[in-house]
C-alpha cells in the first residue's frame, strides 16, 4: 500500500487559541475533558520532545491505559505524539479490543486561528505498522468516513431485522 | 479493497472489516437480510457467475457474517448478525472517543472563559 490511511477530525472551538492550547497542555484541564464519560487520571505529563503523557481512563471497575510520547511541541500551534495502548506498567500492548489495531499512531494536533475562534485539526496515522495493522486502520477509516460506502444501510437493516426477531 | 492473503489467524473484527470493504459483499448481505438464499438466488441480480458469488460467500463465511447449511445440496446462506454488531461497536467507540471528548472540551473552555471574566 503506497499511501497510509489517515484519520482527520476538524473542530472549531469558540475560544482563543491560547486558551485552547492551555486546555490541551495543562494536565489538570486536560484530564477534565479527555476520554468520553470516564474518569481520566494523568499519571505523568512531561511536555517536551521525548516526554510522556501517561493516561488512565476508569469507568466502573474497568481501566484503560495509554501512553503518549511527545515528538514535537510548537506553542501554540502544534502537538505531535506517538499514541499507544499500554499494560499496567505502561508497556505498549496490542489494543485489547482489536488485535490488529496499529500499536502506535502518529497523532498530530494543529491549532489555527479562525477569527476569535480556534480550529483544532486532529490527525492520526499508523507508524511502523504491519500490513495487517494498516489494513485494519484503513478499513476502520473507510467505515468512519463513508459508512462503508453505504454499509450503514446494511447495518440499519440488520438491526431492524434483529429487533424484529427479538420482539 | 481485496484483502489478499488474509487468513483466519487475523482477528475476527479485522476479517469483518475486510469482508465489508467490498460493495458486492455488502449487497449480498443486504439480500440476506430478506432471508436465506442459495448461491443461484444470490447471483441472480448480479452480472456475476455463481463461482464468483461463491468466492464472496466464502469471505463472508470466514468473517463469521453468514453461515451456510452443510448437508443441503443448495447450501443456502443466512445472516449471522452478532459479528456485525461487534464491528459496528468498534467503529462507534472509535468515533465517539474524540467526538465526545471534544464536546467535553467545549464545556471546559466555557468554564475557563467564565473564570477569566
Amino acid at each position: 500500500m503506497s499511501e497510509l490511511p489517515e484519520y482527520i477530525l476538524d473542530r472549531v472551538f469558540d475560544a482563543p487559541r491560547e486558551m485552547v492550547w492551555r486546555a490541551w497542555t495543562d494536565p489538570d484541564l486536560l484530564s477534565r475533558w479527555y476520554g468520553p464519560g470516564v474518569e481520566t487520571i494523568i499519571h505523568k505529563f512531561i511536555l517536551k520532545p521525548g516526554g510522556s503523557w501517561l493516561n488512565e481512563m476508569k469507568w466502573g471497575d474497568k481501566s484503560d491505559r495509554s501512553k503518549m510520547v511527545f515528538q514535537e511541541i510548537v506553542r501554540p500551534e502544534k502537538l505531535v505524539w506517538h499514541h499507544s495502548s499500554t499494560d499496567a506498567n505502561w508497556n505498549t500492548i496490542t489494543n485489547p479490543m482489536m488485535a490488529d489495531w496499529p500499536r502506535v499512531l502518529l497523532t498530530t494536533v494543529n491549532f489555527e486561528d479562525v477569527g476569535e475562534k480556534t480550529n483544532v485539526r486532529l490527525s492520526q496515522v499508523p507508524i511502523d505498522a504491519t500490513d495487517a495493522e494498516i489494513a485494519c486502520f484503513a478499513a476502520t477509516m473507510a467505515g468512519m468516513d463513508k459508512g462503508w460506502g453505504g454499509g450503514y444501510k446494511v447495518m440499519d437493516e440488520l438491526f431492524a431485522e434483529l429487533q424484529a426477531n427479538a420482539a | 479493497m481485496e484483502q489478499i492473503g488474509y487468513t483466519n489467524t487475523q482477528s475476527d473484527l479485522d476479517a469483518i472489516f475486510a469482508a465489508l470493504a467490498d460493495p458486492t459483499r455488502r449487497e449480498i448481505l443486504s439480500r440476506l437480510v430478506d432471508g436465506q438464499a442459495s448461491v443461484k438466488e444470490i447471483a441472480a441480480p448480479f452480472e456475476m457467475s455463481q463461482p464468483a458469488v461463491s468466492r464472496h460467500l466464502k469471505v463472508l463465511e470466514r468473517a463469521g457474517l453468514i453461515e451456510r447449511d452443510v448437508d443441503e445440496q443448495r447450501r443456502p446462506a443466512r445472516l449471522k448478525a452478532q459479528k456485525m454488531t461487534a464491528a459496528v461497536d468498534w467503529l462507534t467507540q472509535f468515533k465517539a472517543f474524540w467526538d465526545t471528548s471534544f464536546n467535553q472540551l467545549d464545556d471546559v473552555l466555557n468554564q475557563m472563559k467564565q473564570n477569566d471574566e
